[in-house]
C-alpha cells in the first residue's frame, strides 16, 4: 500500500549569495512496509527532499501525498507527531534526560499517561536491544550505537509509520552501523514502518528494498 | 506535560539555575534596594514639602543715611541719630519680574488703625500723654526744668488736678521761647525722666514734663508724597487767650481733645494673603491655637474674616464664630504694627488729618472671628506681632484708604514678603539678580529645607546608582541565562519541533522554566532588597542621612507621619518591581525563544547544506 508520495516537487531556497535550486521536480512513492535508501553526494539535496517528506520544510512547487492527503493542507506538526518520525546522523537526543525520558518524551507531547508511557518506552529500548542498564543513564554517557538506538526508539514511539532516517549510520563504527541498519530493517519487514534513510554509504543501500540516487537535486530510482 | 518537561530539564542543570536564581536574586535586591530607597526618599520629601516653606523678605536698601540732631535739654547738646533716608520708595511691582514664580505674591503689607470703644485694649489705658492749660510761676525760657501750675487738666489721669505744680522742660528745643507768668498756656505733654544731675526740684525730680508734638498731622497722599500742614514743627503749645478755642488752631486743639481717649481703644488690623509671610507666623512666634485660618477662597474673594489674639478674646469675652466690629480710621503703609504696638504702650499716632480734623473712618464693617492665634506679641519687635493685632484677608478691605494715610514707606523685612516654592531660591536669586536692582535685598528663609534638600540629593543620586547598578546587572543576567537557557538551546527546539511539537508548545516548553525562575528570583531579591532599604533608612534615620542642623523642628514634626508609613511590608513596591523585572525577563526570553523559533529546524539542526 502506497502511504507516501512526492509529485513533481521542487524546492528552492536563498542564500546571502544566491538561489540554491536543492530539489528539482521530484515524483515518487514509498509503500507501507518498505526499506529505502536515497543515496547521493554530499550537497545533492537528498537531506532537504528527507525534510521536505517530513513537513519541516514546504515544497515550492509540487505537494507530497500521505495516505493519498496533500501534506500541505494537513497540520504538518501533527503529521511529525503522529505518522512520521526522523532519526539523524547525530541522534540529536536531549542531553538532560535520560534514555528512557528521551523515549517517553513523544508519549508525553501526546498527553499519554506517564506510567503507560514509562511501560511502553521500556518496551521499545528492550525492542531495540536496549538493557535496563541503559534506561537511566544521560546521552553522553552512552555509546554512539546505544544513542542511535534510543533515538530510534524515540521515533517508534510516537506511534506513526515512517522513519525518515538521514544518516543514521554515519557517526557509528561498522559493527553498530551493521545492527542500526538491521534494526531499521527489522522495523520495515516486520513491523510494517516505511524507512526510508538517507545514506552515502553503498553498503546501507545496498541492504534495502529499494534504492534512489539523488544528484543535483534530480531523483532516479537505482533499484 | 510541556511544563513539567520545561522545568525537569532546568531541575537537570542544578548548577546554572542556581547560579541564575542568585545572581537574579542579587541584581534584583540592588535594584529593589535602590528602588526603595527612592520610594523613602519620595515619601520623605513629600512629608518635608508639607512641613517645610520658603519666604522671601524684601527690603529696600537706604539711599543715604541722615544724621538727625536732637537736642537734648538734659545735656544742654545735640544727641545724634542716625536715619535712612530714601530718594524715592521701589515699587512693589518690581517683584513682578519675568519668571518670578510665587506660590504666594509679595504683598507689602499694610496696618489700620481700627477704633471701637466696646474693646478693651490696654486695661485702664496706657497713653501717658497728657493735655493742660498751664502757667508758670515766673517769666521763664524753659530750657531747664522749671515749675508751672496746672490751671486746667483737660486730658490726663486723675492724679493731675487744677493748682498741681508739675516740672517742665522744653527738652527738645534748644533755644524755647519764654513763658511769662500770668500767661496761660496749651500744651500736650509727656512725662519723661527727669534730668540727670538736675537738683533744683529735689522733692520731685524724679519726673518731668516735655513737649510731645500730636497736633501736627503725619498725614500723606495716595501715593505716599508728604501733604502740607499749617502746624510747623516747634510749635508744641499755644497761648490761650480770650476766645483762642474759637479760632483754627484753637479749634485744632479742641478736635484732638476729641480723639484723645481714642488712643487707648485703638487696635492694629493686619491685610494679609498668606499669613505665613508674616514672620512671627513663619518663625513660630505665633500659631493658630483654636478655629482655623483663612481658607484660599476667604483670601481670593476677600471675606470679612479675621483671626485675633487670645489675649484680646480673653479681655474681651469674645469667642470663634463671634462677629466683631472693625472701624478703620487710619492706614499705616511704613511700619509692622508689631513695630508700633507694644503691650506695655504704643507709638502714639496723630489722629487729626493735614485739615486739623480727626482721620473719619473710611471703612466700617463687621467680621467674623474664624479662629484664634497664641504666641509672643507686643515686644515692639518689627518682625513679632503687634499687642491685640487683629489679622484679616487683605482683599476684605474694600473702600480706598487714600484719605486716610498716616505714614509711608519703603518695603521693609517686616512689611514685605512672597513665598516660592521649596528648594527654588537658587532659581529665583539667578532671574533676580538679572533684573539688575541693586537697592532692593531679598532674604531668604526656607526653615534649613536648602540643607536637607542637600542631603535627600546625595540620597536620591546613591538611589540612582543603585536602581542603575541594578538594572544593567538584572539586563546582564538576563541577557546572559536566556543565551544560555533559550539560544544555546536551539537543537533542543529544532528536536522538539521534528517531534512534531508545534511552535506554541515549543515556546512554552522554553518559555515556562525560565519565567518561574525568574519570578521566583525577582520576588526574593526585590522582598529582600525592599526589607534592606527599610532597615537601613530606618537605622540611619532622618538625623544622620540628612543634614537636619537647620530644621531639627521641623523634621521632628514629620517623624510621626513617617514612621506611620513605614510600618508594614511594602508588599506593593515588591510586587511592582519584581513585576516589571519579569515582565523585562519574559520579553527578554520570549524574543530568544522567537530567534530560535523562527529558524527552520533543518537549519538549526545543521542539514541545510545536504
Amino acid at each position: 500500500m502506497e502511504i507516501l508520495r512526492a509529485e513533481h516537487v521542487s524546492y528552492s531556497y536563498q542564500t546571502k549569495y544566491q538561489k540554491v535550486d536543492a530539489v528539482k521536480d521530484v515524483s515518487c512513492a514509498f509503500e507501507q512496509g518498505g526499506f529505502y535508501a536515497i543515496i547521493g553526494e554530499s550537497g545533492s539535496g537528498k537531506s532537504t527532499f528527507l525534510s521536505l517528506l517530513a513537513g519541516l520544510d514546504v515544497p515550492s512547487e509540487g505537494n507530497i501525498y500521505v495516505q493519498g492527503q496533500p501534506l500541505d493542507r494537513m497540520d504538518r506538526d501533527a503529521y511529525r507527531l503522529n505518522q512520521a518520525s526522523v532519526v539523524y546522523q547525530s541522534f540529536h537526543l536531549f542531553p538532560l534526560l535520560t534514555a528512557l525520558e528521551n523515549v517517553m518524551l513523544p508519549m508525553e507531547f501526546k498527553k499519554i499517561r506517564k506510567k503507560e508511557a514509562s511501560v511502553r518506552a521500556e518496551k521499545l529500548l528492550k525492542r531495540v536491544g536496549l538493557g535496563e542498564r541503559i534506561f537511566r543513564q544521560f546521552p553522553k554517557m552512552m555509546s554512539g550505537g546505544e544513542q542511535q538506538r534510543v533515538a530510534i526508539a524515540r521515533a517508534v514511539a510516537a506511534g506513526g509509520d515512517i522513519i525518515l532516517a538521514d544518516e543514521p549510520t554515519g557517526n557509528l563504527d561498522s559493527d553498530n552501523e551493521q545492527k542500526i541498519v538491521a534494526l531499521l530493517k527489522e522495523l520495515a519487514h516486520e513491523d510494517g514502518y516505511t524507512v526510508i534513510v538517507i545514506t552515502h554509504n553503498q553498503g546501507v543501500a545496498a541492504q534495502t528494498d529499494h534504492v534512489f540516487r539523488m544528484s543535483d537535486g534530480k531523483l532516479e530510482q537505482v533499484r | 506535560m510541556i511544563i513539567k518537561n520545561s522545568i525537569r530539564q532546568l531541575r537537570r542543570m542544578k548548577g546554572r539555575t542556581c547560579l541564575f536564581l542568585l545572581l537574579l536574586l542579587l541584581a534584583s535586591g540592588l535594584f529593589s534596594l535602590g528602588r526603595g530607597f527612592q520610594a523613602i526618599n519620595r515619601r520623605n520629601m513629600e512629608a518635608y514639602e508639607d512641613s517645610f516653606m520658603t519666604i522671601g523678605t524684601v527690603e529696600q536698601k537706604a539711599d543715604t543715611v541722615q544724621e538727625i540732631l536732637d537736642w537734648d535739654a538734659g545735656i544742654k547738646a545735640y544727641r545724634i541719630y542716625s536715619r535712612s533716608a530714601y530718594d524715592s520708595y521701589v515699587p512693589l511691582s518690581v517683584l513682578d519680574f519675568e519668571g518670578a514664580e510665587y506660590l504666594s505674591g509679595p504683598e507689602k503689607r499694610v496696618f489700620y488703625g481700627a477704633y471701637n470703644p466696646e474693646y478693651v485694649m490696654y486695661e485702664g489705658g496706657l497713653s501717658s500723654t497728657i493735655i493742660v492749660e498751664a502757667t508758670p510761676l515766673e517769666d521763664v525760657v524753659p530750657d531747664h526744668p522749671v515749675k508751672l501750675k496746672l490751671t486746667r487738666v483737660l486730658m490726663g489721669p486723675s492724679d493731675l488736678w487744677e493748682g498741681l505744680s508739675i516740672i517742665f522742660c522744653n527738652h527738645y528745643d534748644p533755644d524755647p521761647e519764654m513763658l511769662y507768668a500770668g500767661k496761660t498756656y496749651i500744651m500736650s505733654l509727656q512725662n519723661r525722666p527727669g534730668h540727670e544731675n538736675e537738683k533744683q526740684f529735689s522733692e520731685d525730680n524724679k519726673m518731668e514734663y516735655a513737649p510731645w508734638p500730636v497736633l501736627q498731622s503725619d498725614q500723606v497722599g495716595p501715593e505716599g508724597e508728604a501733604l502740607r500742614d499749617e502746624v510747623e514743627d516747634g510749635d508744641f503749645y499755644d497761648e490761650v487767650t480770650e476766645g483762642f478755642y474759637e479760632t483754627r488752631r484753637g479749634k485744632r486743639w479742641m478736635e484732638l481733645l476729641g480723639t484723645w481717649d481714642y488712643t487707648n481703644h485703638i487696635f492694629p488690623v493686619t491685610g494679609t494673603d498668606n499669613i505665613h509671610l508674616i514672620m512671627a507666623f513663619y518663625n513660630g512666634d505665633a500659631w493658630i491655637s483654636s478655629g482655623r485660618e483663612f481658607t484660599d477662597e476667604e483670601y481670593e474673594n476677600g471675606e470679612k474674616v479675621c483671626l485675633i489674639g487670645e489675649k484680646f478674646a480673653r479681655a474681651n469675652g469674645l469667642e470663634t464664630g463671634d462677629s466683631i466690629r472693625l472701624p478703620f480710621l487710619y492706614a499705616n503703609h511704613r511700619s509692622s504694627a508689631g513695630s508700633r504696638f507694644g503691650s506695655s504702650g504704643l507709638g502714639v499716632t496723630p489722629l487729626l488729618n493735614t485739615k486739623g480734623e480727626c482721620y473719619p473712618v473710611f471703612e466700617d464693617s463687621s467680621y467674623t472671628i474664624v479662629g484664634m492665634y497664641s504666641g509672643n506679641t507686643g515686644f515692639k519687635d518689627a518682625y513679632m506681632l503687634g499687642h491685640n493685632e487683629i489679622l484679616i484677608p487683605s482683599r476684605s478691605v474694600k473702600n480706598s484708604d487714600a484719605d486716610n494715610i498716616v505714614a509711608w514707606g519703603p518695603m521693609l523685612g517686616s512689611t514685605t514678603s512672597f513665598q516660592i516654592k521649596n528648594g527654588t531660591i537658587k532659581d529665583y536669586l539667578e532671574k533676580w539678580n538679572r533684573q539688575g536692582i541693586d537697592n532692593v535685598e531679598i532674604t531668604f528663609y526656607d526653615g534649613g529645607y536648602t540643607q536637607l534638600e542637600a542631603g535627600m540629593e546625595n540620597m536620591k543620586q546613591i538611589s540612582r546608582i543603585l536602581v542603575v547598578m541594578g538594572l544593567v546587572l538584572i539586563l546582564m543576567v538576563l541577557l546572559y541565562f536566556t543565551w544560555l537557557f533559550i539560544i544555546r538551546q536551539g537543537e533542543r527546539t529544532a528536536v522538539e519541533r521534528c517531534l512534531g511539537l508545534s511552535k506554541r508548545k515549543c515556546f512554552l516548553s522554553l518559555f515556562t522554566g525560565i519565567f518561574l525562575l525568574t519570578a521566583c528570583g525577582s520576588a526574593a531579591g526585590c522582598a529582600a532588597g525592599n526589607l534592606l532599604s527599610r532597615q537601613i533608612a530606618g537605622g540611619i534615620g532622618p538625623a544622620s542621612y540628612y543634614d537636619t542642623s537647620y530644621s531639627n523642628g521641623t523634621v521632628s514634626r514629620t517623624e510621626a507621619e513617617q514612621t506611620d508609613a513605614d510600618d508594614g511590608f511594602p508588599v506593593w513596591d515588591t510586587v511592582w518591581n519584581a513585576a516589571g523585572i519579569l515582565l523585562a525577563g519574559s520579553l527578554i526570553s520570549g524574543a530568544g525563544i522567537w530567534l530560535n523559533l523562527r529558524a527552520e529546524p533543518m537549519d538549526m539542526l545543521g542539514r541545510r547544506e545536504e
